[in-house]
């Protein structure tokens, strides 16, 4: 059997994602190994050839990076994505609070008017193209990434938590955030991060978004306890939660 | 009419960023400039929010040195809210940022830069990259480099909860403290690290200063800009990568101004170009006189070679050795060799371990007063550090609520957009005469570029290691006469 082909591409971003993939050092020439990697770079030819697995990372916020996601997804049979930027437009989704020729001349100035400037609103990658898994966080959990991969060349369907980050949490023994009279998000985010915000005493902002079915009624109970209200919750959504659009499907 | 040569490198970001060379009507370089789309609207969409924000916001600015903006922010945040963190969290903030500074450094010498001199500049491009540093220094020693890594990143991850995008700083202080076994712990990391950096220093000496061909290559005049530096310094003048005042020194090498972060202003404004993304910061008293070296240009180099360049040593015993052993190579103070800023890179990276071990060594260390609550009321905040490229500022004006205002942010590569410009530009006049393009100009051109480290295009992209660049040459009429790719 030949290797599956797998293709890595880039779109709006910090990088930091694929960077965890560098900084998994090791793992990364087992990994080599088990796969041909056809692409690792953003602008080459991805019209040229089919990959079995097309990785992305990055959000959407160009109307040609519309077009060149189209052409990645027709030509792959799997499709990835990775960190918040992929999963759900990420930070860049603040962006979409303001007007794009606002946007322009805020950043540029008078020059903000040049054609090649052109802005759009952001978008998650599942906004434009049906993402077949996602590997969520920011940046993404490099051993969730490894996992995934690993499902996928084993033939198995990898699970994703869906259960809230307090869960695991719980599990570090730490003392609840909310305790300290901080607003955490970890009762309606999605775990799989292993707690590192909390565990670092600081509260979760909830980079893996939300669970597909968050316990609100628990959740208000949390905050009723601690004398706060679900609009006290929300305007603390503001860095992940920022206009999440709707997905492709 | 003139010709037109576009090299395209690869883009982080929106795919847009290259290098443009244009040839006059002799077919000579007239000009050559680098364009870069450095922001995704950063500075618009901060504004309205809390400013307590930017400490988890602007990291995500750049994914390869969201430490170095993590920091910068929160002291940006101490200093908007006027409130001294206490001393334990300023050394915590200090370990992270030298553990962090060590990994960068070793992420460029080793996987970035190193390979154009551990491999050699004249190998095949197919073999200059992390490959070919392991086919040349032993597979035992690259997996040194992984480990060491490594274990720079697990400090990291412990004390501030994530490499990528770290969370414990907090205006006033950081939200955690550490016990002493894990101080015993670190230790060993930092002591491990001083040792690395000193073979990784002799490992430069055996390959790269007992050649001299290569000595001559980075004291080749082409490679050169007699320029201003800047960066932080101590109240020793010893180089400081946390805190500290600024310095210039003009090429001369004197001290041409000292000030503190707060006064940013009074020395630098920032010049716009009508075909770049980026602005163009410069000495406001010699002002922006172009694209050019020398003593009245207003134009200042922010760099591992620029940092040792205004300081008057290292606070540390073996990287002070390193120093001068440096500059005793390099000719004297200052140097304005741009490919010697891999060699300042090592020294720092001595440096950055020496002081993660002092730091360990102190007993306030593992000290529980951690934090000073901000109890004033906020205004405007400036946070400066020094990033593993260069200087970085943070500037901050919020109203009494601590919601943003006006947020300004000049990174590393702002302050070295000129200088990459010019050296670019030096680059390519040596390749290309009377409209005849040398095949050595990708080459020449990306060695120029990558002594700079930019945080941009090539740093994630590092695997498999080599920067692919596509160089097109038009001629009056547009059409392409010659396309040189790698």
């Amino acid at each position: 059997m030949s290797k599956p082909r797998v293709a890595i591409f880039d779109f709006a971003c910090c990088e930091g994602c694929q960077l965890q993939i560098v900084n998994l050092e090791e793992e990364i020439l087992d990994l080599i190994g088990a796969v041909d990697m056809v692409k690792w770079r953003e602008a080459m030819s991805e019209s040229s050839e089919d990959y079995d697995i097309a990785i992305i990372e990055g959000s959407i916020t160009r109307p040609e990076d519309e077009d060149r996601i189209r052409s990645i997804r027709s030509r792959a049979k799997v499709l990835i994505a990775i960190g918040a930027c992929a999963t759900m437009g990420g930070l860049n989704k603040l962006k979409n609070n303001f007007d794009m020729d606002d946007v322009r001349q805020c950043v540029y100035g008078d020059a903000g008017r040049m054609e090649h400037l052109d802005t759009a609103p952001t978008k998650a990658v599942d906004e434009v193209v049906k993402v077949d898994y996602k590997v969520h966080g920011c940046p993404m959990n490099p051993e969730e990434f490894t996992y995934v991969v690993r499902c996928l060349l084993m033939g198995k369907t990898p699970h994703i938590p869906d259960y809230p980050v307090c869960v695991e949490c719980k599990m570090k023994e730490n003392v609840c955030r909310w305790e300290y009279g901080e607003i955490c998000l970890g009762p309606i985010t999605r775990a799989g991060c292993g707690a590192k915000c909390p565990s670092a005493s600081f509260r979760c902002f909830g980079c893996r978004g939300y669970v597909d079915d968050p316990n609100m009624t628990a959740a208000k109970d949390v905050m009723d306890k601690y004398g706060l209200s679900v609009d006290m919750l929300k305007s603390k959504l503001v860095l992940f939660g920022s206009k999440q659009g709707p997905s492709y499907e | 009419m003139s010709k037109r040569i576009t090299i395209n490198p690869i883009t982080r970001l929106e795919g847009h960023g290259k290098i443009e060379i244009f040839l006059d009507d002799a077919g000579d370089v007239e000009r050559a400039f680098l364009q870069i789309p450095e922001l995704r609207g950063f500075e618009t969409f901060c504004l309205g929010r809390p400013a307590e924000e930017m400490a988890r916001i602007t990291p995500r600015i750049c994914g390869v040195c969201p430490t170095a903006h993590h920091i910068a922010s929160t002291k940006c945040l101490d200093d908007l809210w006027h409130v001294d963190p206490p001393p334990t969290a300023k050394k915590l903030r200090e370990l992270v940022y030298s553990a962090f500074m060590c990994e960068d450094h070793f992420l460029h010498f080793y996987f970035l830069g190193g390979p154009d001199f551990v491999v050699g500049p004249t190998a095949p491009a197919t073999e200059r990259n992390i490959l070919g540093v392991i086919a040349k220094v032993g597979l035992d020693i690259a997996g040194q480099v992984i480990a060491m890594r490594r274990k720079c990143r697990e400090l990291i991850e412990t004390m501030a909860g994530k490499v990528i995008h770290p969370v414990f700083g907090l205006p006033g202080g950081v939200s955690k403290g550490i016990t002493e076994e894990q101080r015993l712990e670190f230790l060993k990391t930092a002591e491990t690290a001083v040792e690395f950096a000193q073979f990784s220093l002799n490992l430069f000496n055996d390959v790269v200063l007992k050649n001299d061909d290569y000595v001559k290559l980075i004291l080749d005049d082409a490679y050169a800009h007699r320029t201003n530096y800047m960066g932080l310094v101590d109240e020793n003048n010893k180089v400081n990568f946390y805190d500290g005042h600024v310095r210039v020194v003009g090429p001369d090498g004197d001290e041409f101004a000292r000030f503190a972060p707060r006064d940013y202003t009074d020395h630098f404004a920032e010049h716009v170009e009508p075909w770049s993304y980026v602005t163009f910061p410069y000495l406001k008293s010699k002002g922006w006189k172009g694209f050019v070296d020398g003593p009245d240009s207003g134009v200042v180099r922010a760099a591992p070679l620029a940092r040792c360049n205004v300081a008057d040593g290292m606070a540390t015993p073996l990287a002070q050795a390193a120093y001068e052993k440096m500059y005793e190579t390099l000719g004297g103070k200052p140097a304005h060799a741009t490919l010697a800023f891999h060699w300042a890179r090592l020294v720092e990276a001595l440096y950055a371990a020496e002081r993660m071990k002092e730091l360990l060594e102190d007993p306030e260390i593992t000290g529980t007063d951690i934090r000073t609550e901000p109890t004033r009321t906020p205004d405007e905040g400036i946070g400066i550090v020094e990033a593993p490229r260069g200087t970085l500022v943070h500037h901050y004006f919020t109203d009494d609520n601590g919601v943003l205002t006006k947020v300004n942010l000049i990174v590393a590569t702002n302050f070295n957009a000129a200088p990459i410009a010019m050296s670019v530009e030096k680059a390519a006049k040596g390749m290309i005469k009377g409209g005849k393009v040398n095949d050595g100009l990708l080459n020449m051109v990306e060695m120029a570029f990558r002594a700079y480290d930019p945080c941009h295009a090539c740093a994630t992209h590092s695997l498999p290691g080599q920067m692919p660049l596509v160089a097109r040459v038009y001629d009056s009429t547009g059409k392409t006469i010659k396309e040189l790719r790698r």
